[in-house]
């Protein structure tokens, strides 16, 4: 049964993805509603993670993009990375380890009064259950409070899209569950359009909205 | 201007700009010092001088058997130490060991091992008793007549270049080995290699060193041409009848007769020669030994050599003992008055030559300018060059840029003096802050291009996606990630203008003194705490420095979570978040 109507969000058009090594991708049209996390699978080296680049703006030097990408209606291909309002989280947390767990997130939050910025980060770290590790060196959480806080952190940023890249692949099988339900809750919640990339089957959050790369 | 540069102006017109700040006046040195060997009486002038066959034998045996003994010692000191708490300390140490200058270290090594020195008092008292009981009539009431320093052989010149040049390996295989990526891969293949059964060191040799070394071209070879091309060490604890054919370049190059200055640049020019052909020898040999060593690392498993292994645990500790002894003997040195021999303790201290020291404010004054804005001024071109010059501009002039520490000392210097005259700042507290920020910079460059290299390029993307621009990025996060490269690169660049010599000769045309041109010249008289005073200074100034950038650099302290129970959860009360 077709999923029920929902506007588009996040709309790609790939005609082209080249590398210098050859033609990489062509010919694939993606549409992500609010809310919806489309996945993408695919064997190594498919292209996966360079599909995700594309919505970024973060491509490598060498690959050529050609094609269109619009969200909630305004191309966004030919923004900057930072004007894009495109999240990014990825298998590794990449959180800045000058910062405390707290300044990681304030550094996501957008520019305002001090007192409102700070509840904003600390009402999100309370979201993700790790509010008594404000003053926390990043270094000393465990890979899966990492993983939360990166997330926080990337929604603190009021993505209208999110780029996963394996985010539940250094996790184990418990934690890849709860990150999931974290995950996916929050995307719905806020009605981003979320694109994920995995080799795991389970990490499927809709069967209808799935694209196999080969 | 041809289209092409037009081109890159409007797409790059910052890295341009700073290409051309540093090209332009390399470029025009190295011409200038070209232009100054192509004399053809002058080759020949120098072909016919009789000092010039065994000056050219003696820089070449020296500067090769220092730079093998460096590079010996400093492979040791790695396989003993990487991946142990031994590493840890002996990095700890490195700062305060670059940070005594060449001239420096050879007066210290001279006050402890010269005949009259520290080490032959202490025998000399160790001995004593021996000598009165049993009546040996051993003549201990004068220094022995052995020439342990400036000895005709060039003993002490190799020791003092090869102790020097081992922490400098040993810095350039650091920024190697903390890139993030290359230490990570280094440690699972050394994992991996024990696991099939090479004992920790062997796996090493085989599998680490190969890698290291490949990566350690440039490091060695600009140790062999400093090592052949020295003047102030050569001055300092080489032979003197005949000189190392630098020392006996510089000579010519002092004279007022400009025939004789042709006969020198083309004795500089010589020295490059065997310096490039040294070069091309070691390519060779590593592109036709490959085989062989190939063979070696592949040979089998075989049971670990334990003599090894001790001579290794030793230098580990050594090496920094033999700097603390140099600097102790530098500190004590100073403050030295009447000193009869054989006493071990001086029967008279004098605080006279600090006092001097004080006094010389100009030379204290120029030294601390020179380096704080040569390294300042480096160190900003280099970060602005490594943020702004698109890659492959960078690999393009990264042989250009490192020239100055391969080519000769004295043929860079000669250059250096050349651009300063065409550019009217011969003499002139600019041209010598031009010529020291270009002696700087290739150490500086080379000191960030690890980290640089090394830094998680995902984090920018991490940063843009969170709604910053590139700029807020580099200022809020990677600069204070990197504040511990970017202190130390300023501190490496403070400790090598400090230990400028020929340049400040050159380009300050005698109008400047510094810290090192007055304890080169007071090694020559007889005002030996004056002299270890000077080149005490030498030593503390970037051992202030490299303090300073430890300080800047250190790892923040982060606040324990603010609930007494608080800490990194275990996967098992992970699981109990999801069933909560």
């Amino acid at each position: 049964m077709a999923p029920p109507y929902t506007p588009t969000v996040l709309q790609i058009r790939l005609h082209r993805l080249r590398t210098p090594a050859g033609l990489l991708l062509h010919d694939l049209e993606l549409d992500v509603p609010g809310g919806a996390v489309h996945t993408v699978m695919g064997a190594s080296g498919a292209g996966k993670s360079s599909l995700l680049a594309c919505v970024c703006g973060t491509l490598d030097d060498g690959l050529q993009f050609d094609g269109t990408v619009h969200l909630h209606g305004q191309r966004i291909d030919t923004l900057s990375t930072h004007q894009r309002r495109v999240g990014l989280l990825l298998q590794d947390d990449l959180l800045f380890a000058h910062l405390s767990v707290l300044e990681n997130l304030l550094f996501a939050v957008p520019a305002g009064p001090k007192a409102e910025r700070q509840a904003l980060a600390l009402a999100a770290l309370a979201e993700v259950e790790l509010a008594c590790y404000a003053d926390a060196n990043p270094a000393t959480l465990s890979g899966g409070q990492r993983s939360r806080v990166a997330l926080a952190r990337a929604l603190l940023a009021r993505p209208l899209a999110l780029m996963l890249d394996e985010p539940f692949a250094k996790l184990d099988t418990p934690l890849r569950q709860r990150m999931r339900e974290l995950l996916f809750g929050a995307v719905a919640a806020r009605d981003i359009a979320a694109i994920l990339v995995t080799h795991d089957a389970a990490d499927v959050a809709d069967m209808q909205r799935l694209t196999q790369l080969s | 201007m041809s289209p092409s540069v037009v081109t890159l102006a409007r797409k790059h017109p910052a890295a341009l700009l700073l290409a051309a700040a540093v090209v332009l006046p390399l470029l025009w040195s190295l011409a200038a010092a070209a232009a100054a060997g192509l004399d053809a009486p002058a080759w020949a002038a120098l072909a016919a001088q009789p000092q010039t066959g065994p000056a050219l034998w003696l820089s070449l045996y020296t500067g090769l058997a220092a730079s093998a003994l460096a590079l010996a010692g400093a492979a040791l000191l790695l396989a003993h130490s990487f991946g142990t708490p031994r590493w840890t300390r002996l990095l700890g140490r490195l700062p305060a060991m670059l940070a005594l200058p060449h001239a420096a270290f050879a007066i210290g090594l001279l006050l402890l091992i010269s005949p009259s020195g520290w080490l032959v008092r202490t025998g000399v008292a160790l001995v004593s008793p021996l000598n009165a009981w049993l009546g040996l009539g051993l003549p201990l009431d004068a220094p022995p007549a052995w020439q342990s320093t400036q000895d005709p052989w060039g003993l002490g010149l190799i020791a003092v270049l090869a102790l020097k040049e081992i922490p400098f390996l040993l810095w350039t295989a650091a920024a190697q080995l903390q890139r993030p990526d290359v230490a990570r891969r280094l440690e699972l293949e050394l994992r991996l290699a024990q696991s099939l059964g090479y004992s920790a060191r062997s796996a090493w040799w085989r599998v680490a060193w190969p890698q290291l070394l490949a990566r350690l071209q440039a490091p060695v070879l600009a140790v062999l041409a400093y090592s052949l091309t020295v003047v102030d060490v050569a001055l300092l604890a080489g032979p003197s009848t005949p000189p190392t054919l630098a020392v006996l370049a510089w000579q010519w190059l002092q004279d007022a007769d400009p025939a004789r200055n042709a006969i020198g640049a083309a004795a500089a020019w010589l020295l490059a020669a065997v310096v490039a052909a040294l070069a091309l020898a070691g390519l060779l040999a590593q592109r036709y030994g490959r085989g062989w060593a190939a063979d070696h690392w592949t040979r089998g498993i075989a049971p670990s050599k334990t003599i090894g292994k001790g001579l290794g645990g030793w230098a580990c500790g050594a090496l920094p003992l033999a700097y603390a002894a140099v600097a102790a003997a530098l500190a004590l040195g100073s403050v030295i008055g009447v000193w009869p021999f054989p006493d071990l303790w001086p029967q008279v201290w004098t605080r006279q030559a600090w006092h001097a020291v004080a006094d010389s404010v100009p030379v204290v004054g120029a030294t601390l300018a020179l380096a704080l804005t040569s390294s300042a001024g480096a160190l900003l071109w280099a970060v602005a060059w490594l943020e702004c010059a698109p890659p492959a501009w960078q690999r393009r002039l990264q042989g250009l840029m490192y020239l100055p520490l391969l080519l000769p000392s004295l043929l860079w210097s000669l250059g250096l003096h050349r651009l300063a005259l065409a550019w009217g700042l011969d003499g002139d507290i600019k041209g010598l802050w031009l010529a020291h920020t270009l002696c700087v910079l290739p150490y500086v460059l080379l000191s960030l291009q690890g980290p640089y290299g090394g830094f998680d390029a995902r984090l920018q993307a991490v940063a843009a996606s969170l709604g910053h621009t590139r700029w807020v990025f580099v200022w809020r996060i990677k600069w204070p990630l990197m504040r511990a490269a970017l202190a130390a690169s300023f501190a490496v660049g403070f400790a090598v203008s400090v230990a400028q010599y020929l340049p400040t000769l050159y380009v300050g045309a005698g109008r400047f003194s510094t810290a090192t041109t007055q304890a080169v010249a007071l090694a020559s008289g007889g005002q030996r705490s004056l002299m270890a005073a000077f080149a005490a200074l030498q030593w503390l100034l970037p051992a202030l420095v490299f303090g300073l950038a430890a300080w800047a650099g250190r790892e923040r302290r982060f606040a324990p979570p603010d609930t007494g129970t608080a800490r990194a959860a275990t996967p098992g009360e992970e699981l109990s978040h999801t069933l909560h």
